[in-house]
């Protein structure tokens, strides 16, 4: 037993002797003790959470080399798209559109007074604290669960996809918004404040016309996002482009397939520069 | 008052007309939402949906206890949780080490022109398509499950990893590079303590914020078969279990409340000098 | 009328900023505060109208008790009383009117003044008030477009707008170059003299206190050394006021 612990002091104490620093002794003498790099900590445990990942997913890489051929077989089949499916998903994808512009304006617009309660010009602490750590919580639920969750009030379509993104977008705005509000200058909201008004007539005349700039490039880069899950929401049900998407995949039928794939590709990016370009002016 | 200065009358004549823009916006606005209503129908509230505001409240206030706490089997909610994290962890360093190259690949101090143009147009077409999509795809290759969930989130993570990596590349301050080759070092010294020191902690940091974003990708796909927590939970919702739910919504929440709170302390050390 | 009464104000960490200070301030007089940084000047001032509160004493302008005041009567108090800032304080990517009209936005019901309905005779009384101060043609330039003496004539109109009664400025021209700051004081000046307006100024710089101001209180540590004609001071007073000899920093210097 104690040769047993003899031995473990040992391999320890030669570990801790391979990984600490030489200490460095500077020409006026003084000695230097450089610090333990972290990286000694830090590769092991990446590697056994790595390690432990790959066991929990059963991740298997033979599989991998073996199937990836048949990606490959998927993605020549879907060349060349089959154009002459464009008509039957006008309507999906135009749908898809209006609901990730409807769904951000309306979260957009509902994140304003949320955003001024979550932020510092809310002097009630307690207040502060309820109302972030509610959209703490909120923010934590994917879009998707919001969906099926709005189908169940409002029925299956679009109607429930458009309100899923509307909370969404709004529990995000309200962080990134409040954010944002807490960098404003409140010099000019001091003064509105020393002239008699209340404290919402001063943010609204002081502070928000410092940030409208940035309140509308953050809608813009939300309706960038929400684009994309406007895309997915069909899945479940909940209305666009992406119920064909799963039906047509599930039925095998490729170049359909690959035609929704490139029309989804071309609106994400012409949503997109269109957006980043007003953004670009905005700031 | 009864006289106003001829001056005052004239400078109020002359204010510029700012409800052109507010209008105008305001008009495209209800443009959209006009053109909607022939697209997105509302049904109004169905049956069970009145109710539904009630069944969230008690889902979340009544949860499952047993499978919320049951760590044994892989019904219960902590392994669910932790096959989710797994997802979202292997997703994120492969999508982090697949992305190094193509950021390399991307970056207009490191390659000619050209390359870049194709590395970041490759880049771009990759980010425009939702993980859902990927996954969809990919379960018609390795099938549905978790294994599913790493390929797609490595693949999806792409897209931003690979982006914000070139950014941090082309951000590199040459001078520090400058400095090295003035005082006599060779390529791999310049690499090692010039180079890599500057990226190290930016990879990191931007490599942990992704993963914040795949953890929730990571449940979403589980909703459309790639594994983890979200095929479970949308069967219970579905099914209108709502105390299955609640267990697993709370199993939710919690995991990722507590992963926010680590990357963001995580993230500022970085930035502040580790 | 400003009447303070053994005003002491004690900040929770024990630093007593006002230690008992009285004093009485007619309407119509044109008052500047001297004394160092930190001495009191910009507490004192703030009392007025209950941006800092006070721990004790009483403070009583125009025969209201000012701690006595809050919520709706406090806003309705704080109408009266128009403050100018050091730094100006103005709403930068904002054109110059709007600046001024927002003064206006106290009286004006909660949703008048998020949809920004500024009345016709609201939009007058601020015209008349960028007049006043001499710069009615910058109406409709953005005020981040304006030199700074500009824009603290800006913020004059601003309290203007508000047609009150007394005015606090909070080193106005502090920021200032010297013949900027002349034309800013000249502008209190002519309206204390023309409306009878109580203007009551903390003065960063000494010369200026002197020369335009009738009536100069110098405070000390929250206590006031001072408080007569700006004829009664002297190199002994000032040495009183402010511990020392004046440095080049607390002049203005020529123009």
């Amino acid at each position: 037993m104690a040769y047993l612990i003899a031995l473990i002091k040992g391999l320890v104490s030669k570990a801790l002797k391979i990984i600490t620093p030489e200490p460095l002794q500077l020409s006026n003498g003084k000695i230097v003790r450089p610090a333990i790099s972290i990286m000694w900590i830090v590769i092991p445990v990446l590697t056994f959470i790595t390690l432990w990942s790959i066991s929990m997913t059963r991740f298997r890489l033979d599989m991998l080399i073996r199937r990836s051929e048949q990606f490959f077989v998927i993605v020549n089949r879907m060349i060349p798209p089959n154009f002459a499916y464009f008509d039957s998903i006008l309507t999906p994808m135009i749908a898809t559109i209006l609901m990730s512009l409807v769904g951000t304006i309306i979260g957009a617009v509902l994140a304003l007074p949320f955003a001024y309660a979550s932020s510092e010009l809310n002097q009630s602490k307690i207040g502060k604290f309820v109302v972030r750590g509610f959209f703490s919580i909120a923010r934590t639920l994917p879009v998707l669960v919001l969906a099926v969750l709005m189908m169940i009030v409002f029925g299956a379509g679009a109607f429930a996809g458009t309100a899923a993104i509307a909370i969404f977008t709004f529990t995000i705005m309200v962080k990134m918004f409040f954010e944002l509000i807490d960098t404003a200058d409140m010099g000019p909201f001091e003064a509105i404040l020393s002239s008699g008004a209340n404290r919402v007539q001063a943010f609204w005349t002081a502070i928000m016309p410092q940030l409208w700039g940035q309140y509308y490039s953050l809608t813009l880069y939300n309706l960038e996002m929400n684009i994309r899950n406007a895309a997915i929401l069909g899945y479940v049900g909940a209305g666009g482009i992406g119920i064909v998407l799963s039906e047509r995949l599930a039925w095998r039928v490729y170049p359909d397939v690959g035609l929704i794939l490139l029309v989804l590709m071309v609106t994400v990016l012409v949503i997109e520069s269109v957006s980043r370009e007003i953004r670009r002016r905005l700031l | 008052m009864s006289v106003m200065k001829p001056r005052i009358q004239e400078t109020l004549r002359k204010q510029p007309n700012e409800w052109g823009i507010k209008l105008f916006m305001f008009a495209i606005v209800l443009a959209i939402f006009f053109v909607a209503r022939d697209f997105i129908p509302y049904n109004g509230v169905t049956e069970q949906g009145l109710l539904i505001a009630r069944n969230i409240f008690n889902a979340l206030t009544n949860p499952n206890q047993t499978i919320l706490f049951d760590f044994v089997t892989r019904d219960g909610v902590p392994v669910l949780i932790m096959e989710t994290a797994a997802i979202a962890f292997l997703g994120t360093i492969f999508g982090a080490l697949i992305s190094i190259p193509f950021a390399f690949l991307s970056a207009r101090n490191i390659v000619p022109k050209w390359i870049a143009s194709i590395g970041v147009a490759i880049i771009v077409v990759i980010r425009t398509f939702p993980a859902v999509v990927y996954a969809l795809m990919f379960i018609r290759v390795t099938g549905p499950g978790a294994f599913t969930g790493v390929l797609t989130l490595s693949v999806a993570s792409i897209g931003m990893l690979a982006k914000l990596f070139a950014e941090i590349i082309e951000d590199l301050d040459p001078g520090i590079l400058e400095a090295l080759d003035a005082s006599g070092c060779n390529t791999i010294q310049k690499i090692q303590y010039g180079i890599l020191p500057q990226l190290m902690s930016n990879f990191a940091s931007t490599t942990i914020y992704r993963f914040e974003i795949n953890v929730k990708y990571a449940t979403i796909l589980g909703m459309v078969g790639a594994g983890g927590i979200g095929a479970p939970l949308i069967f219970a919702i579905s099914a209108y279990r709502w105390n299955d739910a609640g267990a697993l919504l709370i199993g939710l929440i919690i995991f990722v409340l507590i992963i926010e709170m680590i990357s963001t302390r995580i993230r500022k050390k970085l930035a502040t000098g580790d | 009328m400003i009447q303070f009464t053994d005003v002491v104000k004690r900040y929770p960490n024990g630093v007593e900023a006002l230690k008992g200070v009285s004093l009485t301030i007619e309407q119509g007089e044109f008052v500047a505060i001297i004394g160092l940084s930190g001495a009191g000047k910009s507490t004192l001032l703030r009392a007025i109208n209950q941006m800092h509160t006070i721990t004790s004493g009483s403070l009583k302008v125009n025969g209201v008790e000012v701690s006595s005041l809050k919520g709706k009567s406090l806003r309705r108090f704080r109408r009266g009383i128009g403050m100018v800032f050091q730094s100006f304080n103005l709403i930068k990517r904002t054109t110059v009117i709007k600046n001024v009209l927002a003064a206006r936005v106290a009286d004006m019901s909660l949703v008048q003044s998020l949809l920004s309905f500024y009345s016709k005779s609201d939009k007058i009384i601020a015209l008349e008030a960028l007049d006043q101060v001499g710069i009615l043609e910058k109406a409709y330039i953005r005020a981040d477009q304006l030199s700074g003496g500009q824009q603290q004539r800006v913020a004059l109109a601003r309290t203007l707008a508000q047609q009150p009664s007394i005015i606090l400025a909070d080193e106005p021209v502090a920021s200032l170059d010297p013949v900027t700051s002349a034309q800013v004081m000249n502008d209190f000046l002519k309206i204390n003299e023309a409306l009878n307006i109580t203007v009551v100024a903390n003065m960063h710089h000494v010369d200026l206190a002197l020369k335009y101001a009738r009536r100069v209180i110098g405070i000390k540590e929250g206590i006031i050394v001072y408080d007569g004609p700006a004829s009664g001071i002297n190199q002994q007073t000032l040495k009183e006021i402010y511990g020392r000899d004046l440095t080049e920093d607390d002049l203005m210097g020529e123009h």
